[in-house]
């Protein structure tokens, strides 16, 4: 554990140059402002793709992703400290959670409770890891990105006038790299395309299952819904069919939708108290304070956006029409 | 010339997102008072309107999203 205390001091010490290096003196904005004119009709502010740190092999490591393995680990190491001594309780009142655990426990059990009141009992206990996960990582992500420090570090260099700019900050919230969120959001449609097979089984096993699982996800998009005959029916199915092909394209701007929401107001926030720094040179300690509290707001907002939507996609897809034979036992 | 074209790109691509702002600002709008009106209609179903506000204006505000990046073009 003297690790994470390791960690806590080192991001305490680094964010202390900060705030003499933010201590905003109506010149430092003003030149800054001079240098956004000098810089033609390139946007001073942050960049919008994380700049590159060092590569691994082919592999190129930027901000955002140190950001993230970050935020990963610390909160691997908070969740394995929480639940370390969870079976060393023997009495009675010692199983009473208390500190560290009490708090997890809060959190997921609450998470649980919300995630069942809107995709049902049955499909909680099978994606709660998922969505659950989703939203802790995303909520510390975005509220890790607001500690001062973060992207305000880093090395850069000094123009013609003197001034320095900042070209490589070391780290940069880790959503506001439209890479990371567009893994989130694909690796949630892969899980939504394997559950959706898995939840259409209708009880079948094996290779006949999942073929019957591919069946029922088809028909779930393209058949007919309503109980009309004769010519009706044979209109209902051409209908139903163009329907089917709207819901794909849907589905297929579905990845690229959540993840541009999430980076487009991580990133728009960043920015945002940038320029309220910059915006009226006097003022520029006191102006970015209320969007701050609004970034704290639209971190979490936007966490629960992700997990509800990822959510209602799963329930969208996995939700059962009844059968005239099922509707005998309500 | 050339000056004058170059700022109406720049101009058209400001009212391009521009539009879809104000449109998804009234649409975000619209769903919040409706939430905030079915809330006080019926205070025990606060919980459902709430999740149901928070997803739609998630779709409603996505759109400002898709605007700034085909604007980008």
């Amino acid at each position: 554990m003297r690790f994470f205390a390791l960690i806590v001091a080192a991001f305490a010490i680094l964010s202390l140059p900060l705030t003499a290096n933010e201590a905003p003196t109506a010149e430092h904005a003003t030149a800054h402002a001079a240098a956004a004119h000098d810089g033609g009709h390139e946007e001073h502010g942050l960049p919008n793709a994380a700049p590159v740190l060092f590569k691994i092999g082919p592999l190129p490591v930027n901000s955002s992703m140190i950001i993230t393995w970050v935020v990963a680990l610390l909160l691997i190491g908070l969740a394995r400290r929480a639940t370390k001594n969870i079976r060393a309780s023997k009495d009675a009142a010692a199983i009473v959670p208390c500190g560290a655990q009490n708090f997890w426990e809060f959190l997921v059990e609450g998470l649980h409770n919300f995630l069942g009141e809107i995709i049902g009992h049955h499909l909680v206990k099978k994606t709660f890891w998922f969505f659950a996960t989703i939203f802790i990582f995303i909520l510390a992500t975005n509220w890790f990105g607001l500690l001062p420090g973060v992207g305000t570090i880093g090395t850069g260099h000094v123009d013609a006038k003197g001034l320095f700019h900042l070209d490589h900050p070391f780290l940069r919230g880790g959503n506001a790299d439209l890479n990371m969120t567009a893994a989130m959001a694909l690796t949630f449609f892969a899980y939504w395309l394997v559950l959706a097979v898995m939840e259409n089984r209708h009880g079948k096993t094996g290779a006949e299952g999942v073929l019957t699982g591919i069946w029922g996800v088809l028909k779930h998009l393209f058949a007919p819904k309503g109980k009309e005959t004769g010519f009706m029916k044979w209109f209902m199915i051409v209908i139903f069919f163009a329907v089917g092909i709207l819901e794909l394209i849907s589905i297929a701007f579905r990845p690229v939708s959540l993840s541009f929401r999430l980076y487009g107001n991580v990133f728009a926030g960043e920015n945002i108290l940038e320029s309220m720094q910059n915006i009226v040179p006097a003022l520029a300690p006191i102006l970015p304070i209320p969007f701050y509290f609004l970034e704290l707001l639209v971190g979490l907002v936007q966490a629960l956006v992700f997990m509800l939507l990822t959510s209602v996609f799963t329930l969208l897809i996995c939700e059962h029409e009844e059968e005239p034979g099922e509707k005998a036992h309500h | 010339m050339n000056i004058i074209a170059a700022e109406f790109t720049a101009l058209t691509g400001s009212i391009h997102i521009g539009l879809a702002a104000l449109g998804s600002a009234i649409g975000v709008g619209l769903i919040g008072k409706g939430a905030a009106e079915a809330t006080g209609r019926n205070p025990g179903a606060a919980g459902a309107v709430r999740n149901i506000a928070i997803i739609l204006a998630a779709l409603a505000e996505g759109i400002v999203f898709f605007a700034i990046y085909l604007a980008g073009k």
